[in-house]
């Protein structure tokens, strides 16, 4: 059973986590004028995250401007200055920032501790069986079941696709953990899975969550 | 600007940047390489390095981002770009983008037009038709409807019932797909929507394209190449023989090819096998002159057993096996060919300077794909490290790999990103008889060994490359 108090109390203790972010490709690289660390940094917001968060830096490679955004709200930890105006490889560290977790960030690491997590058995792409890919569309994750034995992934890589069982405790599909059509490594979870013994324990955690937890402007 | 100004953007990785850089090298050609971060170590990385200093080399977040590889292109100073196999190299976009574009690079391969014309496999069965070259029984249009697909099926496999074949099978393609990807047969008729289903599902989540194709399944054949090389004003036309690729896996993906087709000194054919390899051969150079071909292409054929050719695609391309062609040609009695140098070559405008007479052939040619998989388990990669790669040098024997020798002293870690080819093993005999025992001689002295994370021994196919040995060329 999952001491949530002393979960919560972790957590509280180092209440941020320090983000690096990369150039996504490469390009010239450019700064705006006025950033300097220390800076706050707001994150996406908006109905849809439509409003992006502060900008970073501007990449442009064959005419496209593309703005690296801030993804979560946080403060600037450093800047990369010396890149400004620089043609960047892929993957180059621009900034560093410190970002503060969110009510539902936190639920989602006490989750990741509470639920069954059915783990990726090999680095490959995972996509859902058609069946339940179509179920998750309609009603959303927690609207599917799954049961020890269920065919519920398409494990594809380097040309060969392969059919994935679920193995673990019957329950509803909590949280979903890859993102479609990129590479899981080997070890890390794909779903997390709330038998129905453990919903009493992750309703608590979630009003705990909700009530203990004040968001940091 | 002369031939040997040009610089060349080598927009591939592994095996074929490898043999590019080495032609460019021949060629005395500056090129620039890039690498994503699973590629750090591999040997085309390492090469580059070597052979070209850091500016030689940039990372990217992928293969297939055509912004970042003319970004790369325009910062490195590169004049032309080779796209080796795969990735953008039959991209009739991709081509006319390049070659469109303000700062204009040249496109190592056919021009936008023709990769357009037979990059589709449809368009090319309706070529093919129209010159009267045979073409496999099947649906000439990608079929986005299952009542249509069902429909086509069932005629099909009644067309086959009624020719007295047994066991009809149908085969369901992405129109999309390529490399032995999105294929399944249908053996029971009553079967194919679930196989349909599958196969539209896998193309419109690898492809984005739903299409598929349903073709006659022709059992008991050869898949034969034609490799053909045009001049870039397509004037001259020539071909590098033929290949037989039959040895494959259960994905429909190759194995072993061998250069020529059809050896019918050593091999007793219920057919007249000369005259086929001439046909197929005489079939491919007039479709080529048809459509002014101008780089170096492969032309795929099937081969029945009673020695009917029927045509079913064209890459338009350099193909994983072109070596194998060139280690039986020699031209002007010279060997030594290397057709990745000679599609750079007049890529970049050079004329042949030889003729069709002047290609000759001698020997026979084995290419073995070694590559890290369980052969008794429907071939599936094997993920993990390398720990010692090695192989004993001959004369007879070219080996082509992106895996750092052992002796580099470092593991080299499989990429789970691409395809799971190791290396290429060419060997090269003065008959069949001899080309066979060199095979067998490589494999049996080559060193390959690493462990999975689990602690497991590595998987490969080179036991099942030693027993396809005997039936090289069997027909």
């Amino acid at each position: 059973m999952l001491d949530i108090s002393a979960v919560l109390e972790e957590i509280k203790a180092s209440p941020y986590t320090e983000l690096s972010v990369r150039a996504p490709h490469c390009g010239l690289l450019t700064f705006p004028g006025d950033l300097k660390p220390g800076d706050p940094l707001s994150g996406p917001v908006g109905e849809w995250k439509e409003k992006p968060g502060t900008l970073l830096a501007t990449l442009e490679r064959e005419r496209n401007e593309r703005p690296i955004s801030c993804e979560e709200k946080g403060e600037l930890a450093a800047l990369n200055r010396e890149l400004d105006g620089c043609f960047v490889e892929a993957g180059t560290e621009i900034a560093r920032y410190r970002h503060f977790l969110s009510r539902e960030e936190v639920l989602q690491l006490i989750l990741k501790r509470a639920l069954h997590l059915f783990i990726a058995p090999e680095r490959a792409k995972y996509y859902f069986v058609p069946a339940v890919d179509i179920k998750f569309k309609v009603s959303g994750p927690k609207a599917v079941t799954v049961h020890d034995g269920d065919e519920l992934f398409i494990m594809s890589r380097m040309k060969r696709e392969a059919s994935l069982r679920y193995s673990g405790p019957e329950g509803v599909i909590y949280a979903v953990y890859f993102i479609y059509n990129q590479n899981v490594d080997a070890g890390a979870p794909l779903i997390g899975v709330c038998p129905p013994d453990l919903v009493p324990q992750v309703e608590e955690a979630v009003l705990r969550v909700q009530t203990e937890w004040t968001e940091r402007n | 600007m002369t031939n040997k100004e040009h610089k060349v953007l080598v927009a591939n990785r592994g095996e074929i940047a490898v043999r590019i850089v080495r032609a460019c090298r021949k060629l005395g050609l500056n090129f620039v390489c890039v690498y994503t971060a699973e590629d750090v170590e591999s040997g085309h990385v390492l090469l580059a390095r070597e052979a070209g200093g850091d500016k030689a080399l940039y990372r990217v977040s992928s293969y297939h981002d055509a912004n970042e590889l003319l970004a790369v292109a325009d910062i490195a100073g590169a004049t032309a770009i080779h796209p080796g196999y795969g990735f953008f190299a039959e991209d009739y976009r991709f081509a006319r983008r390049v070659s469109r574009r303000e700062s204009k690079l040249v496109f190592i391969g056919p021009s936008w037009r023709v990769i357009r014309e037979l990059g589709d496999k449809i368009n090319t069965k309706r070529l093919a038709r129209s010159l009267g070259v045979p073409t496999v029984p099947g649906s000439d249009k990608p079929i986005y409807d299952e009542m249509e697909a069902e429909r086509v099926a069932r005629n099909l496999y009644e067309f086959q019932q009624q020719q007295g074949i047994e066991h009809p099978v149908i085969l369901v393609k992405a129109s999309a797909g390529g490399g032995g990807m999105g294929i399944e047969e249908v053996h029971d008729i009553d079967l194919f929507r679930s196989v349909y289903r599958r196969i539209r599902n896998y193309a419109a989540r690898q492809f984005k394209d739903e299409g598929v194709l349903i073709e006659q399944r022709i059992r008991d054949f050869n898949h034969l190449e034609v490799q053909i090389l045009a001049e870039r004003n397509c004037e001259g036309v020539v071909h590098f023989g033929t290949r037989n690729c039959s040895i494959q896996s259960t994905g429909l993906q190759k194995r072993v090819e061998v250069a020529p087709g059809f050896d019918s000194g050593s091999v007793a054919y219920r057919f007249d096998a000369d005259q086929v390899l001439a046909d197929i051969t005489m079939h491919s150079l007039a479709m080529a002159k048809e459509v002014r071909y101008d780089s170096v292409g492969t032309w795929e054929w099937i081969v029945t057993r009673e020695g009917k050719p029927y045509l079913m695609e064209v890459n338009t391309r350099i193909q994983v096996e072109n070596g194998v062609s060139a280690a039986i040609a020699r031209i002007k009695g010279q060997p030594g060919v290397d057709i990745i140098a000679e599609q750079i070559r007049t890529a970049l405008g050079e004329p042949l300077g030889y003729t069709q007479d002047d290609i000759s052939f001698s020997g026979v040619g084995i290419e073995y794909r070694i590559i890290a998989e369980d052969p008794d388990n429907r071939f599936t990669p094997w993920v993990g490290r390398i720990d010692a790669f090695s192989w004993k040098k001959e004369d007879w024997l070219s080996v082509y790999t992106h895996v750092p020798e052992s002796s580099a002293g470092k593991p080299y870690v499989i990429p789970t990103e691409f395809d799971p080819n190791l290396a290429l093993g060419i060997v090269w005999g003065e008959n069949l008889a001899q080309a066979r025992e060199r095979g067998k001689l490589f494999l049996d002295n080559l060193v390959l060994k690493g462990a999975n994370s689990a602690g497991e021994p590595l998987k490969s196919n080179v036991e099942f490359l030693r027993r396809k040995t005997e039936q090289i060329l069997l027909f």
